[in-house]
């Protein structure tokens, strides 16, 4: 049987002053302690790479149980969106050729011309507190702490802490996450695809129409780059990806500025469409055609090619700071003006980084969209809650952001 | 000093602690009940007060805390702060009984579990993080509690192999077993 005594008491204590003295010291930053995690971690590399082999079967027939009908459902939904976005992207690639004849708009903040660290994620929190994931890159790579990172889907979180061969991401989601966001307004295009179309983006009945042929364009197949040195678990190279908000060219690879050769973004590129549909009202207007949206290049015998492109209407609503609120809440946006006589801010608008000159993040980078607006009284403004695009749950692999803010670059 | 390592409880409890936080880093962030994850190193320290007494379940939940701390990059003595609160409390706990059932072990376990889950925000609070108190703490430390008293059977053993221990033998006086 366990006794109490004053002697236990007083190991007690010491253990924890102990762990006061070493609170103190690591807070304040500590070379020591950093060199013994980086050891730690060396010793637990193994230990860990075992184990995971080891409890590999358990957890896949853990997940076979309590996921089965989630994965099916998800399965299903998946294929829709890809329909879907098969028909999206084919119209998208069009007017990016349109877009492309342009150079009106140069050297506008961007995304494009920032390089980006491909990383494997190689490790999920283990606490129920913190958001925060484990990446395979480190300043090694070039990596600093306070570089955003982003997926395939958009923004992931930030770089907190930083090994020579590793680093840290707190996700957005994590409770001390904060960033300045900008809320647009929902892209008209975005919401009017019709679910039926070609690849053009017209509907089946307007495909073929008497004797004008519309045709689409079909680009020619290229191999996908890859990411050198990056595998997947099956052996399969990894497709090498832009940052998110970077247009994509018909080759596959982003539209470049002729001026500038630095690629354009999709914003950039929203802006050549429009140029792009005023001229193309012009013609059309000269040509008689009632539907101004609609370029017709030549009529009678010869085929004729005909593309409809949907300008998508992007409206500045507001900015804001989006702070995460932890692993089962979706991260919200507070600091909000609204201005009902301007615009209102409503679900379904979108929301991406606002950036600055003090902003770690870039401006541009996709984060959510606005799932629910919750009134506060008085002057407060409104809470918008964000459903984030990338989905913090299943990472694999991510891109570290290798930028700095114009603050410190000007240093 | 060097026997007397080679003859305390560390020379068991640090391979022990690597191969549990192994376990917490890996398959216990799989699998998660209702989107919390369970914390065996946390329910290990306890366990061990509950076999050893509030002193040495303060001494491994103290070591266990610092391999967390320093394989998770948490504040260094944040979780050993939570795991050394575990630990002692579960032996305080453990006092009530002098020989306690498998079920009563359970219940200290969990509680002492409880304690160090609830200490983990307040010692974020205590270094000035913001906002360390989620909604859902009180789901957390329910459901990490209960998850601890189901895994106690095995880990209360466990503690008693980590501190060399033998489960008390309680026999008759001598003077009684001849009268």
């Amino acid at each position: 049987m366990a006794i109490y005594s004053v002697g236990r008491k007083r190991v007690i204590l010491a253990l924890l002053l102990t762990t006061t003295l070493l609170l103190t010291l690591d807070v304040r930053g500590n070379p020591v302690i950093d060199a013994g995690r980086e050891g730690f971690a060396q010793v637990m590399r193994p230990v860990e790479t075992a184990t995971g082999v080891v409890t590999n079967p358990i957890e896949r027939i853990w997940h076979g149980i309590t996921n089965y009908d989630d994965v099916k459902r998800e399965n299903l939904a998946l294929q829709e969106q890809l329909d879907r976005l098969i028909g999206t992207r084919a119209a998208a690639e069009a007017a990016v050729i349109e877009g492309k004849e342009l150079q009106a708009l140069y050297s506008l903040p961007s995304l494009s011309g920032i390089d980006t660290e491909v990383a494997r994620v190689v490790g999920y929190s283990a606490n129920n507190l913190d958001q925060v994931i484990e990446i395979d890159r480190g300043s090694t790579s070039g990596i600093e702490v306070g570089m955003a990172v982003v997926n395939q889907a958009g923004l992931v979180g930030k770089v907190t802490q930083v090994t020579r061969s590793s680093a840290r991401v707190m996700l957005v989601t994590d409770g001390r996450y904060k960033v300045a966001v900008k809320v647009t307004s929902a892209s008209v295009a975005d919401e009017a695809v019709p679910t039926n179309t070609s690849p053009s983006g017209l509907s089946p009945s307007e495909v073929v129409d008497g004797g004008t042929t519309t045709t689409s364009t079909t680009m020619p197949a290229r191999p996908v780059p890859i990411v050198p040195g990056v595998t997947l678990p099956d052996g399969s190279p990894v497709p090498d990806t832009t940052l998110p908000g970077t247009a994509l060219g018909p080759d596959g690879e982003p539209v470049l500025d002729p001026a500038t050769g630095r690629p354009l973004t999709a914003e950039q590129i929203a802006g050549l469409e429009e140029l792009a549909a005023q001229q193309s009202s012009t013609t059309a207007l000269e040509a008689d055609t009632a539907d101004p949206s609609t370029v017709t290049s030549s009529t009678g015998p010869e085929p004729t090619t005909t593309t409809t492109t949907t300008i998508a209407e992007v409206i500045d609503k507001e900015y804001g700071v989006l702070e995460g609120r932890g692993r089962l809440r979706l991260p919200q946006i507070g600091l909000l003006q609204d201005s009902p006589s301007l615009s209102e801010l409503v679900a379904g608008d979108l929301v991406e980084t606002a950036g600055g000159s003090e902003s770690l993040a870039p401006t541009g980078i996709p984060v959510g969209r606005v799932v629910n607006r919750a009134d506060r009284p008085g002057s407060r403004g409104p809470l918008l809650d964000v459903e984030l695009y990338a989905d913090l749950g299943r990472l694999n692999f991510v891109r570290v952001v290798l930028y700095k803010p114009l603050s410190e670059v000007d240093q | 000093m060097f026997a007397s390592f080679v003859q305390g409880p560390l020379v068991r409890v640090i391979p022990l602690g690597l191969i549990l936080l192994a376990l917490q880093r890996t398959i216990f962030v799989e699998m998660q009940v209702g989107g919390v994850i369970i914390q065996i190193m946390m329910a290990m320290a306890a366990a061990a007060g509950v076999a050893g007494g509030s002193e040495r379940g303060a001494i491994v939940g103290f070591t266990l805390g610092v391999m967390f701390d320093l394989a998770e990059g948490t504040p260094l003595g944040s979780t050993a702060t939570a795991m050394t609160i575990a630990g002692a409390v579960g032996g305080l706990l453990a006092l009530i009984a002098a020989d306690p059932h498998w079920w009563l072990e359970a219940i200290f376990t969990a509680l002492g579990t409880a304690a160090g889950v609830a200490m983990i925000p307040l010692v974020r609070a205590f270094i000035g993080e913001s906002e360390p108190f989620q909604r859902q703490l009180g789901v957390v430390v329910a459901v990490v509690a209960v998850a601890a008293a189901v895994m106690s059977p095995l880990l209360v053993p466990l503690g008693r192999w980590c501190l060399r221990m033998r489960r008390p033998e309680w026999k008759q006086p001598v003077g009684e077993a001849n009268s």
